[in-house]
């Protein structure tokens, strides 16, 4: 067993999440699996705005902030300039699922061949917790201070489920960061989209279901029970497409 | 030199080409789409990459992906599309990367009308985005200035690292000219390889390309950018002064109102009046010197023809001209043309009257 | 020597090509030219105008109110532009289709079946070079040769009947244009 040590990818530095915040152990993941794959050198980060932009500051390798929602757009530009790079796009659940919905549809349909990491915690973060595309139904924010109603609002986006309906995205997966097993297994999909990437194959979406303790207003451990209860049962865990599955 | 009659749409994108564009993303909007039309073709045949992004908002967007690369990238619209790319120019300037935006305007506000005018002054040289950055702003009046100028830009933009804009008509994008083709340009790496993230230079570190910065650091850049905007107006200025040496009256236009107001000066001169014309080819930095240095013992009047109304260009004129002669101003707008008989007769009601 | 021309009409008509044609020939000849296309925003069967500048030195205003030469193929545009041709112009109908008496008498008009000759030689397509044939019988503004032969370049690819058809149209244009000088 190797020794259990900082990725080369990320600073020596705390980063800026608050403390029980899964988006550290998501960023950790996939700095984790950019070492395994030796890509340290080669990966550019492609950074968006929300809580996950604390990562222009934590990653050590090559990474480019982009406008709120526009990673994708971004990461197209990177890509097709330079097709030998690891790319991928860091986003929260705002900026993809919301400001960036077009940007993110669009480069899936074209099947662009670089990676999405979506960290959905469901809520607006760096703002203060208001309302995200992905906030639960009964679930409090600022901007739904009784609960989110469906009868305003509509229904929290799946978007496992929308971009596996496209024919061009080769891999497509959901997995929830609440649980032991749930990490391991987000390691190995991330491992397999970069995989996928390197080998010229396509689109790759990596889902990972994340908390918010702060603006949740829960003790970290409190909200890994909350997503158990609430979160998974509508947001399933799961590779929704695998166009490179054997058989 | 290769001679061509060609489209202005077209005479831009193959100047853009020979000037080193690798990458092209747009969004169609007349009366551009012949430039994102022709690179979709002539992009592929020298290694270079065409997207047609989902938006203009992408579009922008993906440019700015490609420049961080050290890529020369383009992007091209018209007055509306240019104000959705507005928050993607400014993030180019945040972070300090080179590109090439051209838009090729149309009657304005709003959605406007799909007929030429010059009604995007102000947004070009003013406020092309949030923030308070400014870029350098080309005007080219004839279709061989478009090339020379466009062949050119990214050599500005790569140098202050900063995006370059291309402000022309949708006459001039619309028209046919003769233009002389320049050579394909051998592209010089080494000036971006040290801050892009290409790694041509076989370098291992890492670089961070990003719009937001700690308020110190974003502060300097501001001073930074403050001392490049002030180098431009000593070093950079273009401008066409055209028989000034003993004009009474000064037309003041550019790109296509110049070339209408210039033959009305001809005219004029033929009958004996004393009209001359400063046409700036760069709208930022604006030509003050031509225009503070003018005669004013001499000068009646300065007269502002633009294809839009009410002159945009108009408060840049006043600040130089300090009160010591009189402002006029004639335009057409909403894509009704500046044409030779209503210019002549606008000049020449001023100069007569002014008898 | 400088020459401006409008060529009018609506969407399918040849409107476009007939002046860019007349640009190019012009051009094949060592004179400058400027070709400005006006569409309306329809794709198909809209207005259609373009206006082109010939002349032996540099073309200083693409934009001019009144032009030279003025050709109308249609009754619509004839109205829109009638009044925007120059004293002493030319004015070159396709009487197929206009119907309206003229009322200037300050131009040369010359009304040429356009539609009838064109569908007489095989084709109602070929309707733009019948009226290029009768500007160029009426204005000499590039010789028969110089046009002949950019034709000859632009159905190169093309069945030889193509371009005999186009050949005979212009011929017949020039003939009316001729007589009206």
């Amino acid at each position: 067993m190797p020794a259990y040590k900082r990725p080369s990818s990320l600073m020596p530095m705390t980063t800026g999440y608050c403390p029980g915040c899964l988006h550290a152990l998501a960023t950790r993941l996939v700095a984790d699996v950019i070492d395994e794959l030796d890509q340290k050198n080669n990966a550019i980060n492609v950074v968006s705005v929300g809580c996950s932009a604390l990562n222009l500051y934590s990653w050590a390798g090559d990474v480019i902030g982009s406008a709120h929602g526009r990673a994708p757009a971004v990461a197209t530009g990177v890509k097709r300039s330079m097709p030998d790079r690891l790319v991928f796009t860091y986003q929260g659940d705002g900026d993809l699922a919301a400001i960036g919905l077009a940007e993110i549809m669009s480069a899936a349909n074209r099947g662009e061949n670089f990676t999405v990491i979506f960290a959905n915690n469901q809520t607006y973060g760096m703002t203060g917790g208001q309302m995200a595309p992905t906030t639960l139904i009964g679930q409090k924010s600022t901007t739904t201070r009784f609960g989110r109603d469906a009868a305003t609002t509509g229904y929290p986006m799946q978007m496992c489920e929308l971009i596996s309906v496209l024919k061009a995205p080769v891999f497509v997966a959901r997995y929830a960061l609440n649980s032991p097993k749930g990490v391991m297994d987000a390691k190995k999909g991330i491992k397999k989209a970069f995989e996928l990437q390197l080998a010229g194959k396509g689109f790759t979406f990596i889902e990972l279901l994340t908390n918010c303790p702060t603006n949740w207003g829960m003790s970290p451990l409190n909200t890994l029970e909350y997503m158990n209860t609430n979160t998974i049962p509508y947001f399933k865990p799961g590779i929704y497409k695998d166009e490179e599955a054997e058989g | 030199m290769e001679k061509r009659f060609m489209k202005g749409c077209e005479a831009i994108a193959e100047a853009a080409v020979r000037g080193g564009c690798r990458f092209f993303a747009g969004y169609p909007i007349t009366p551009q789409n012949e430039i994102p039309e022709y690179l979709s073709w002539r992009l592929p045949e020298v290694g270079g990459s065409f997207v047609q992004g989902e938006s203009e908002v992408a579009s922008i967007n993906m440019v700015y992906g490609a420049a961080a690369t050290g890529t020369r990238s383009m992007t091209s619209s018209s007055g509306p599309g240019i104000s959705l790319k507005a928050e993607g120019i400014s993030y180019l300037a945040s972070a300090q990367l080179p590109a090439v935006i051209v838009n090729i305007s149309r009657g304005g506000p709003g959605l406007g009308s799909i007929q030429p005018a010059q009604s995007d002054y102000l947004q070009a040289t003013k406020a092309l985005g949030h923030g308070g950055f400014r870029t350098m702003v080309f005007a080219p009046a004839t279709l061989q200035e478009a090339v020379d100028l466009t062949y050119n830009a990214w050599d500005y933009a790569e140098r202050d690292r900063n995006p370059v804009l291309i402000l022309m008509d949708g006459c001039l994008g619309a028209i046919m000219e003769e233009v002389e083709l320049p050579p394909m340009k051998e592209l010089d790496y080494t000036v971006t390889e040290d801050w892009d993230l290409s790694k041509r230079n076989g370098r291992e570190d890492s670089h961070m390309i990003t719009p937001i910065l700690p308020e110190m650091a974003l502060e300097m850049l501001n001073k930074f950018k403050g001392m490049t905007y002030n180098m431009w107006g000593m070093m950079d200025v273009k401008v066409e002064e055209y028989l000034l040496e003993d004009a009474e009256y000064v037309v003041v236009a550019y790109g296509i109102a110049a070339r209408v107001a210039k033959e009305a000066i001809n005219t004029l001169r033929e009958e004996g009046y004393k009209v001359g014309m400063i046409r700036p080819i760069t709208l930022y930095p604006f030509p003050k010197a031509s225009l503070d240095n003018l005669d004013y013992g001499k000068v009646k009047g300065i007269i502002d023809i633009e294809m839009t109304i009410p002159a945009q260009m108009r408060d840049d004129i006043e600040l130089q001209v300090k009160g010591r002669c009189p402002v006029h101003e004639y335009g057409r707008s909403g894509g009704m043309l500046l044409d030779d008989e209503g210019v002549y007769n606008a000049i020449s009601e001023i100069v007569k009257g002014g008898e | 020597m400088k020459k401006s021309f409008v060529f009018s009409g609506s969407g399918g008509q040849g409107i476009m090509s007939a002046g860019m044609m007349l640009a190019h020939a012009a051009i094949d000849t060592e004179k400058h030219a400027t070709f400005l296309p006006e569409y309306g925003p329809e794709q198909r069967g809209g207005s259609a105008k373009c206006t082109v500048i010939v002349s032996d030195g540099e073309i200083v205003s693409p934009l001019t109110k009144k032009c030279d030469n003025f050709v109308a193929m249609n009754e619509q545009a004839y109205n829109k532009f009638k009044d925007d041709v120059k004293e002493g112009g030319v004015m070159v109908l396709n009487s197929s289709r206009v119907t309206s008496a003229v009322e200037r008498t300050d131009v040369k008009v010359i009304s040429v079946p356009v539609d009838d000759i064109a569908l007489e030689v095989g084709n109602i397509k070929v309707a733009n070079i019948v009226i290029i044939g009768a500007l160029i019988g009426a204005t000499e503004i590039v010789s028969k040769d110089v046009f002949v032969a950019s034709l000859e370049a632009k159905f190169r690819e093309k069945k030889p009947e193509i371009l005999a058809m186009n050949l005979k149209a212009l011929e017949k244009g020039i003939e009316f244009g001729k007589q009206a000088k």
